[in-house]
């Protein structure tokens, strides 16, 4: 029993993120049903979810090294552009039989593109200070200007029929993209437990100063981070692409304020050093439940926009409610999300 | 001997690098567009961009308290929004056609708004943009699901509001077209606006604590300032700023439409107060950089037609600027710290 107790204390957080999902369900199935059940709305979902559950991985990185990335939507778009313009045959003429070529020579391009921007965001957040989210903010504004000059802020069309196949593909009825998602997950939560980078990145979160005096390089590590940022907003990119069948600049704009609904719904800490890839797979899978049973119920866009605001208040309410408690029992130490001290809060504000 | 400096016997004080590197910028760009296209030396430019920059002065005036406390709102234009849409929706039902009414309303339910932003982000301590992105769509979210998102187009608008916006100070009429351009009554309400903020900011205890509190809470509240008041002081004030600037917004529009307008702006306003000068850490930020990066801001959006550019290259320019704007000051901080063996970033 004290066991259970203190597995429940350790990992609080997932304990009551399953707890939220299993209650999700147990409203959702009853009431929808076989609508929501059904396999092809399972797959609807999985497909839909890909791209959304690789941009709020960038999110989840930014959030561990306690900074926020506000240009992971606008990275991928960019990813996007530059794929598409490929696929378009901007910059190699597309014959009949080039078409697999083009295709990895347009895939390369984006993710390319995807960690030249991790490249220049972690640059200025390690080598000029700049806090992440202004640096971000930055950022964001010139990503989205330069697809928007290069496009002339109009769709661009994949001409390459095969290109739009990937989104539709599957494997043993799964949608191939929602793999790609899994496998991006297992090898970022592989990265962050199992190498000693990935470990270091918790530490930066937690307390980047003492990290520096251990003689690690903080510098190279923000950069390789924000690169693979990058490279993962760059992937969603080339899933994005492939499902619209080109992109349009403006293309998920929404998805910003999602991607930081569900890391800090999976308990990370926008302080940074906390954030498990297992819970944020979880918050991913209850979002997108809720997600496919709004536009079952037919909700309109201003309902939804409220019920998400409303759930990350109401979780930011828990959070803190939990961690009160969790302090004044002594625990404080022990709960994954435990607030940390106010002398390193303080600190912790001025760089966020 | 002494040279006399006009900037210091205004202001007493000197210039901050960044206002002297963005005013620079500005008489470069300018230089270069007049020269180019002397279209642009005429009243016509000015007054229009006095026109559209008043709102946007307004929200970064607010905007600037905000990071020179330390922290990011970005629920103000839901609160513009929705605010100044709710004092239309009075004026409409009630029938009274009343300009005052409506900035009472939208300052009204603005400055609550704001308290909401302040109960929050002071007992949830929790980072401001996540807490005001989770309000500012709660705020946006409940009024379209409560009050509805129809539009008002010209004809339906109380007639109050249009005449408010028609109001001009000073007349210029072409004498060869015979267009008349006027200097509209935004002006004197923005210039209220920018010397209210500066008289709080440097002339009161207010003021001081809310650099107190930017540049390291801790020793804020060691002091003895009460965080509390004085962040309830801030969301408010941007509440009840983004309350005045939805109403003026409006009635430069002339149509009302709660879904398109302004939603989405937050982050460049913020970046223009973020070039002015304003920083995240250390409370520092000036209301004459906020004036310049919004300037600046005004500039890209509304001339680069006149360079022969379409306006699809501001981003590129502001972002440009910004970007390198940021990479300098905080880099000179980055060298200050090191200097001192302060290793607070990276």
């Amino acid at each position: 029993m004290s066991r259970v107790r203190h597995l429940l204390a350790r990992d609080q957080n997932f304990t009551i993120l399953i707890g939220l999902t299993v209650l999700v369900y147990a409203v959702l199935v009853p009431v929808l049903g076989g609508r929501f059940l059904s396999a092809s709305n399972m797959q609807s979902m999985a497909t839909q979810v890909a791209e959304f559950g690789l941009l709020a991985m960038a999110m989840g990185l930014a959030m561990l090294t306690g900074g926020i990335d506000l240009s992971i939507v606008s990275a991928a778009v960019l990813a996007a552009v530059v794929g598409s313009k490929f696929l378009r045959g901007d910059f190699i003429a597309i014959t009949e039989t080039n078409h697999s070529t083009v295709m990895a020579v347009a895939i390369a391009a984006a993710l390319v593109t995807g960690m030249a921007t991790g490249l220049v965001n972690g640059t200025l957040v390690a080598k000029f200070s700049v806090p992440p989210i202004l640096a971000t903010l930055g950022t964001y504004i010139m990503f989205s200007g330069i697809s928007t000059v290069v496009t002339d802020a109009r769709a661009v069309s994949v001409v390459v029929p095969e290109y739009p196949k990937i989104a539709v593909q599957t494997v043993a009825d799964v949608p191939l993209i929602f793999v790609i998602m899994i496998a991006v997950y297992v090898i970022v939560a592989f990265f962050l437990r199992r190498t000693r980078t990935g470990r270091r990145i918790y530490l930066y979160g937690e307390n980047d100063v003492a990290l520096r005096f251990t003689g690690a390089r903080n510098e190279r590590l923000v950069i390789t981070t924000y690169i693979l940022i990058g490279l993962v907003a760059g992937l969603a990119g080339v899933i994005i692409s492939s499902r619209a069948n080109g992109i349009k600049v403006g293309y998920g704009d929404t998805y910003l304020l999602q991607a930081i609904l569900v890391v800090v719904l999976a308990g990370f800490d926008p302080y940074g050093g906390r954030g498990r890839v297992a819970s944020l797979f979880v918050g991913l899978v209850m979002l997108q439940s809720l997600q496919s049973a709004f536009t079952i119920m037919q909700f309109d866009p201003f309902m939804k926009k409220f019920i998400w605001g409303a759930m990350l208040l109401a979780v930011m309410v828990v959070n803190h409610l939990m961690n009160r408690r969790a302090a004044s029992k002594g625990l404080a130490g022990a709960a994954p999300t435990a607030a940390p001290p106010a002398a390193t809060r303080v600190s912790a504000e001025v760089t966020a | 001997m002494k040279t006399f400096n006009p900037f210091q016997a205004v202001l007493h004080r000197r210039a901050t690098t960044m206002e002297k590197y963005l005013g620079g910028i500005i008489v470069l760009y300018i230089t270069i567009v007049s020269l180019k296209n002397p279209l642009f030396f005429t009243p016509e430019t000015l007054f229009d961009m006095i026109r559209s920059g008043s709102g946007t002065m307004l929200l970064a005036l607010g905007v600037l308290m905000v990071l020179v406390s330390g922290g990011i709102d970005v629920s103000f234009p839901a609160v513009a929004v929705v605010s100044s849409y709710l004092a239309v929706m009075t004026l409409d039902r009630t029938g009274i056609n009343n300009i005052w009414l409506a900035f009472a309303v939208s300052i009204g339910i603005g400055t609550l708004l704001g308290l909401g932003n302040a109960l929050l982000i002071h007992f949830l301590r929790l980072p401001t943009l996540i807490v005001t992105l989770g309000t500012a769509s709660v705020y946006h979210g409940l009024m379209a699901v409560v009050f509805g998102t129809n539009d008002f187009t010209t004809g339906e608008m109380p007639t109050a509001l249009l005449d408010f916006g028609n109001t001009n100070l000073h007349t210029v009429v072409d004498a060869e077209t015979g267009q008349s351009f006027g200097l509209t009554v935004f002006l004197p309400i923005t210039v209220a606006a920018i010397v209210g903020v500066w008289f709080v900011l440097y002339r009161t205890m207010l003021g001081r604590s809310i650099f107190a509190i930017g540049s390291n809470e801790e020793s804020a509240l060691r002091l003895g300032i009460n965080i509390f008041r004085t962040k309830l002081f801030i969301y408010t004030a941007v509440g009840a700023l983004a309350g005045l600037m939805g109403v003026i917004l409006f009635a430069e529009l002339k149509t009302v439409n709660p879904t398109a307008t302004l939603i989405g702006d937050e982050l460049m306003i913020i970046a223009a107060v973020v070039i002015g000068g304003a920083k995240l850490t250390g409370g520092e930020g000036t209301i004459l950089g906020t004036v310049l990066g919004v300037i600046t801001i005004q500039l890209f959006q509304q001339t680069l037609v006149l360079l022969g550019l379409s306006t699809l290259w501001s981003d590129v320019f502001f972002g440009s600027v910004l970007l390198v704007s940021l990479a300098v000051m905080y880099r000179r901080q980055r060298i200050a710290d090191r200097r001192n063996l302060v290793f607070a970033a990276a």
